[in-house]
């Protein structure tokens, strides 16, 4: 039983403001003290009211905060209030005791003077603390006003005898006074000097502590308001340390008649150490008094031993508690820690007469549990456990030790241990009423730690013999449900030690909460925590553990009569690795579980086997009334990979075989293993696959038939087995034949085997290849077999197979030619022809994927919006000769995509053909393979039919047709100077320039570069920009269309233009080639005889202005002998005079006329012509003699090619007929 | 007096367990043995920043319960073994040295070719060899 509540003192009643730090908000308040006003809202308080109380605020709230200065207003109460606000908000602050009147503060400390006891019957008395903190003012103000003061006669008389008497009351306790004088005004000067100085004679008080008050001045206010606070703050001290000083004297000269005394003056000293926040005083004197209350223990007669022992603990508790309180709050965790392991190690033997052990339980538990509060509170000041744990490396002490979790852990225990002697006592009592009745009056004296009995009449009181106080103690204890109390201290420590991620801690904290639960009954919470506790000790395979909290488990699903949770924990025990190698004996207090052994293991197996098999005969059949299984009851257990109950049923399935034909028989192996100490008998089993044709049943041969099979298993394949028996740990091997007429996934789901009539377990199956070690027994020395005879198989087996399509018997041919030419509409004829199968729904797909991979973009073009954003395309599918597009059924599918095509195939008997025309077309040339599959049902019935797939595949390449390629050039024999060609610049080589206003050529040729012949219709240079005014203008002296020209694999096609500038500007754009051609082929298909166009941009070119042209005039050809005229004309198209030299070089082939060499000016637009005689000498091709033109001003010099200078000599003149084709014949000459 | 040794495996289950006492609680050994393995992951996770005992097999004091004292030892293929004694007295240096033969007897156990890594010890003759180290626990102090 903890201290109890101080009554409160009826004097409190009063009209008397009383100002305490009574909400704990915060207990750490000693090192930094927040107090909060008495003006706290109404709000705030039921907050507190509402949390939940801590053990530790079950002391007394003085025990718990640290004190705060009294002082006492007397007098004046309408300017208190504003005086007491203040020296509340002082740091420290000071609490005041409020009084309006002198009367009743007289009242209050007479009475005190009338209960002191004359001689010491206890050690500590219950109210002294409090009488300190709310009753006896270290300081007392006297507050007059300035009226009263300075008024007539009366009132100053009055005045007078209100100090003589508070003198009076004040001199024999010590206590400091301070004369107040409240001025109306700010003005002083209401009482002469005279006056003031009798008051303060009249007060017998120094002149400081006579001290003015002016309300109604802010300024002044606050001045003196600080003085006021000051000068308490300065009183209160001093009335502490000589009040502390006093009792301390009375220590040291031992002028105590007994050790009681002893620790009562320790712990006043303490107390007033504690006021004055001397904290290292404060403790040194609790310890002290501590250290004194323990060496009482032995010498002390005072009391009976009972109660002595008693009264000592509970004193020895309330110092210990002020010491860690201390400690703690200064941040000194290691010390407390230490401090109280000491003080545990000290009364933990303590243990009292044999009647009322509990109370030591109790109290010990007590301990615990307030030290743990008050480590949780102060945690949060302290920096960090681990900082300080990294201290402690003395080995003396660990982390643990600084953890709050840790001591509520034991305060549980300690209660429990309570709990246990408790009833032990209660058990040995003979009649618990007799105890009832005498435990009434019976009220805690005014001692720490006492017990008096109250008579009827009036306030007196009767000690207690030992007797009645064991009684009285008995009674007490039997009021509190020391169950939902462990609960509430183990959660909170399993919680804590939640946070901290120990997870066994918390596990075993949460399975004494649940053996808590389970002893008063309270079977769900107890599961569930039993059930939270087991999976963590199954994870990691403490099986004695989880031996323990099944069982718990298992006596829960009884109790509430939850058949399935029964017979899986029930199985789950049975199939636990629990060996006749443990020893049973040191396992006695294994719960309802028994201790764990190969036999309990065997009579679990066999009670849950009897409940199954219907012979509900067992012994515990009759507290079991509920756990019954029959007709109305089936059970049905599910074990699943994670299931704890693999242990009871393993199913293990394997196909001989990973890929298998449709219709054909292959093997299967069905491996069962179970742990279960005895053998198991199974009527039947049933093999589920996810084809549910397939499933098929084993009934064992031994076992009379079961009733008729239920409905849905109608149908399927009887086998019978000579034996179904599982023995312990051996594979129950079972080999049948099994055949799947659908392709696809054909994989065994699951195995249910049926134990006795109303009884079923569907195992999951497992392949064997990929199975998980049994959890539990993978920690066993076990012999370990294999699931199937065949170890390869063991190792590779799989409980799924796959079952092949049939064999398509249709043919798919892609009849392709030859590469593609970029631009055409490349044809691909498919032909489906069927060779034994009708075809049903036929479904041909197309995929056209770029070889190398990736898809048919390229980086580039991967914008959308770009117009040929496929290389290749698919740009429709043809049917069959005859039959256009229109005509296709509406609901015949049909869709065409870039790279994929779906085209529905009509109905086709045996033997019957169909074929279509894939167009393609390349818009680069580019190698793509062509995938064609044609998916169809070999029956009419569709809904189960089975699709039958035929895949074809076929590269194709993409070729360009026709290289474009062109070639600018002068007219002939006149030479332009460009100046840009004599000084290459770098920028100017990417423009191939020609003069302006001149008449340049453009020669194009197209070259066949595939291995057909092409035909060619027409070749034109098109301005593509569609420019009403052209730049220039080309012209071609032929006919546009060709006729069409064939043109051989590499044979080149060649086109002479003529391009004349129209326009001044330095850039040209001459457009592009447009060449439309096809093939030459004579497939006579009306498709390939589209023609193509080829399209090919022809560069720009610069214009440039020539200042000189040279040009060269001499007949078409010359005759032996025969002289003709050789000119060079020198053409000045600039507004300079050009400086121009010249030479000639004789040549053997001619005589001439005219001057080698000479310099001569042209003048600006004019023309110079040198004019030369020349006479051939010899006939053939000959070259004229070579001229040499250099511009001075351009440094550039002119020589004639030898095309341009060579001349045809006939040996006579020829005769030439007249009128023949030249004027029609084409102008394209194939090159050689 | 030793009441209980433990070598738990590196998963965190138990290898060996056996407990010396004549009492019923071999279950409540199990117990502690089992939560001071949360002490022994908090070790190995936060390992002390002093210096010496970076790679120290020893891992001391870790958990001190009413009755008794578990200390702790892990060796390098993380298997751990506990040690619970009811002697509220005892010198580091006795608890080493009792390890240090504790795992000379395991190290020997295990590599026996018949035993599989892993599973727990039931060797006879490593019981028998624990015993015998059990027993003479402290005694060279004494002495």
């Amino acid at each position: 039983m903890g201290p109890t509540q101080i009554k409160p003192n009826p004097l409190v009643k009063w009209n008397l403001k009383l100002n305490r730090p009574n909400s704990c908000r915060c207990c750490s308040s000693y090192s930094s003290c927040e107090v909060t006003t008495d003006l706290q809202t109404e709000e705030e308080s039921e907050i507190v009211k509402k949390k939940k109380k801590k053990k530790m605020e079950e002391y007394p709230e003085e025990y718990r905060t640290p004190p705060v200065s009294l002082v006492s207003l007397v007098g004046c109460a309408k300017h208190q209030a504003v005086i007491s606000r203040h020296l509340l908000a002082e740091q420290p602050p000071i609490n005041t005791l409020a009084l309006p009147d002198l009367s009743n503060f007289l009242l209050l400390l007479a009475q005190k003077d009338s209960t002191k006891p004359p001689q010491a019957s206890g050690i500590l008395r219950r109210d002294w603390l409090i009488k300190h903190r709310t009753r006896i003012p270290s300081v007392v103000a006297a507050l007059f006003s300035a009226d009263q003061v300075s008024g007539d006669p009366t009132q100053w008389l009055q005045v007078c005898s209100d100090l003589d008497n508070l003198k009076a009351v004040l001199r024999p306790r010590n206590i400091k006074l301070v004369v107040v004088v409240i001025f109306q005004s700010s003005s002083k000067d209401d009482i002469n000097e005279d006056r003031y100085l009798a008051l303060r004679k009249r007060a017998e008080v120094d002149a400081k502590y006579l001290l003015n008050l002016i309300p109604n001045d802010d300024t002044e206010l606050k001045q003196s308001l600080t003085r006021l606070g000051s000068t308490f703050a300065e009183l209160a001290s001093t009335y502490y340390r000589e009040e502390g000083r006093r009792i301390k004297t009375r220590i040291e000269k031992k002028s105590y008649s007994s050790i009681d005394f002893n620790i009562r003056y320790c712990f006043k000293v303490a107390v007033f150490a504690e006021f004055r926040r001397d904290w290292g005083e404060a403790l040194r004197s609790y310890e002290d008094a501590y250290h004194t209350v323990r060496e009482m223990i032995g010498t002390s007669t005072r009391l009976p031993p009972v109660q002595r022992l008693v009264e000592i603990k509970t004193v020895a508790e309330q110092l210990h508690f002020k010491i860690s309180t201390l400690l703690l709050h200064g941040g000194r965790v290691k010390e407390a820690v230490i401090w109280f392991n000491q003080h545990n190690a000290s009364y933990r033997k303590l243990v009292g007469a044999p009647e009322v052990i509990f109370l030591h339980w109790e109290w010990m538990s007590r301990q615990f549990l307030v030290f743990a509060e008050l480590l949780e509170t102060s945690s949060a000041s302290v920096p960090s456990i681990s900082s300080l744990v990294s201290g402690t490396a003395d080995g003396a002490s660990t982390e643990w030790q600084f953890l709050p979790s840790y001591y509520y852990q034991l305060a549980a225990q300690y209660l429990k241990e309570k709990r246990l002697s408790l009833e032990l006592t209660l058990s040995m009592s003979e009649t618990a009423n007799e105890i009832d009745s005498s435990a009434e009056s019976v009220v805690p004296s005014v001692y720490v730690g006492q017990f008096v009995r109250l008579l009827e009449k009036g306030d007196a009181v009767q000690p207690l013999t030992d007797e009645e106080y064991t009684r009285f103690a008995i009674a007490e204890g039997k009021r509190y449900q020391d169950t939902f109390e462990i609960i509430a201290l183990l959660k909170k420590s399993c919680e804590s030690y939640g946070n901290l991620k120990s997870r066994r801690m918390g596990s075993y904290c949460g399975f004494r909460m649940a053996a808590e639960y389970f002893a008063v009954g309270d079977f769900s919470n107890a599961k569930q925590l039993f059930d939270e506790v087991a999976s963590q000790y199954r994870q990691e395979g403490w099986v004695t553990l989880l031996w323990e909290v099944v069982g718990y488990l298992r006596e829960c699903s009884r109790k509430s009569g939850s058949v399935k949770d029964f017979i899986e924990y029930s199985l789950e025990m049975a199939a636990l690795p629990v060996l006749s190698g443990t020893d049973p004996q040191g396992f006695k207090e294994c719960g309802p579980a028994g201790p764990p052994s190969l036999s309990q293991r065997e009579i679990i197996h066999k009670e849950v086997f009897q409940l199954v098999s219907g012979e509900a005969g067992s012994a515990s059949a009759e507290d079991n009334n509920d756990i019954k299984i029959n007709a109305d009851n089936p059970l049905h257990l599910e074990i699943d990979l994670v299931s704890p109950l693999r242990l009871v049923l393993l199913a293990s399935v394997a196909f001989h075989e990973q890929i298998i034909k449709p219709g054909v028989y292959t093997s299967i192996t069905l491996s069962l293993l179970s742990q279960l100490p005895l053998n198991v008998v199974i009527d039947q089993l049933e093999v589920q696959f996810n084809q549910s044709k397939c499933n098929f049943i084993i009934v064992n041969a031994q076992r009379p038939p079961l009733a008729a099979m239920t409905e849905d298993q109608e149908g399927y394949r009887v086998e019978s087995a000579p034996s179904v028996t599982l023995a312990t740990n051996k594979w129950l091997r079972l080999t049948y034949d099994i055949k799947s007429e659908q392709s696809g996934r054909f994989e065994c789901i699951s195995v249910i085997a049926k134990m006795g009539p109303h009884f079923t377990i569907c195992c999951r199956a497992e392949s064997p290849a990929s199975m998980e070690d049994l959890p539990l027994w993978k920690f066993e020395e076990r012999v370990e077999t294999f699931p199937t005879k065949d170890p390869a198989l063991a190792f590779s087996g799989q409980k799924a197979t796959h079952v092949e399509e049939p064999d398509p018997l249709v043919d798919l041919n892609i009849g392709a030619s030859g590469p593609a030419l970029a631009g055409e509409s490349f044809i691909v004829p498919v032909t489906v022809v069927s060779r034994g199968h009708d075809i049903y729904s036929g479904e041909l797909k197309i995929n056209i994927v770029d070889v190398r991979g990736g898809g048919l973009f390229s980086p580039r073009e991967t914008d959308p919006s770009a117009i040929e954003s496929h290389h290749v395309e698919l740009l429709g599918v043809v049917g069959p000769e005859g039959e256009d597009e229109s005509h296709l059924n509406s609901n015949e599918i049909k869709k065409i995509q870039q790279s994929f095509g779906l085209v529905s195939v009509p109905f086709l008997k045996n033997g019957d053909s169909w074929s279509c025309k894939l167009e393609i077309k390349w818009h680069r040339p580019k190698p793509v393979m062509l995938f064609v599959s044609l998916g169809y049902s070999p029956n009419s019935n569709e809904s189960t039919a089975q699709k039958v797939n035929v895949h074809k595949s076929l590269q194709i390449e993409g070729k360009t047709a026709v290289e474009i390629s062109h070639r600018f050039m002068l007219p002939f024999r006149r030479e332009p100077l460009l100046l840009t060609r004599i000084k290459p610049a770098p920028e100017s080589e990417k423009l191939p320039s020609l003069p302006s206003n001149e008449t340049s050529l453009l020669i194009i040729s197209a070259r066949n570069c595939t291995e057909v012949p092409l035909q060619l219709l027409s070749m034109s240079v098109d301005n593509e920009d569609g420019d009403s005014e052209r730049s220039c203008s080309v012209q071609h002296g032929g006919e546009d269309n060709l006729g069409p020209a064939l043109l051989v694999p590499g044979e080149e096609f060649k086109k002479v233009f003529t391009i004349i500038p129209l326009v001044d500007s330095s850039k040209l754009n001459l457009g592009s080639v447009c060449l439309r051609w096809r093939r030459n082929d004579h497939s006579g298909s009306t498709i390939t005889k589209t023609w193509v166009l080829t399209k090919h941009k022809l560069p720009e070119v610069e214009l440039e202005a020539s200042p000189l042209v040279v040009s060269l005039e001499c007949p078409p050809y010359a005759i032996l002998g025969e002289p003709f005229t050789y000119l060079v004309k020198i053409q000045n198209q600039t507004l300079l005079l050009q400086e121009i030299k010249f030479s000639l070089a004789d040549a053997q082939s001619f005589v001439l006329s005219g001057s080698h060499s000479d310099t001569f000016f042209v003048l600006p637009k004019s023309q110079h012509t040198l004019s030369y005689k020349v006479v051939p000498l010899a006939s053939g091709s000959q070259q004229l003699p070579k001229v040499t033109v250099t511009s001075v001003r351009y440094s550039a010099g002119f020589q004639a090619s030898s095309t341009a200078s060579t001349v045809f000599v006939f040996p006579s003149k020829p005769e030439f007929k007249t009128g023949d084709a030249g004027e029609t014949r084409m102008q394209s000459i194939a090159s050689e | 007096m030793i009441v209980c040794v433990a070598v738990v495996g590196h998963q965190n289950n138990p290898l060996y367990i056996q407990s010396f006492t004549e009492e019923d609680d071999a279950l409540k050994l199990h117990h502690i043995v089992h939560c001071s393995l949360d002490v022994v992951d908090e070790r190995v996770n936060n390992p002390k920043k002093s210096g010496p005992t970076l790679n120290e097999t020893f891992l001391g004091l870790l958990y001190p319960t009413e009755n008794y004292k578990v200390y702790g030892y892990l060796t390098n293929t993380k298997v751990k073994f506990i040690l619970v004694t009811t002697d509220l007295d005892v010198r580091d240096a006795d608890v080493r040295n009792f390890f240090r033969r504790f795992h000379a007897a395991y190290v020997d156990a295990v590599s026996n070719p018949f035993h599989v890594p892993g599973k727990k010890i039931t060797s006879k003759t490593f019981a028998e060899r624990v015993s015998t180290i059990v027993k003479s626990f402290g005694l060279s102090s004494a002495g």
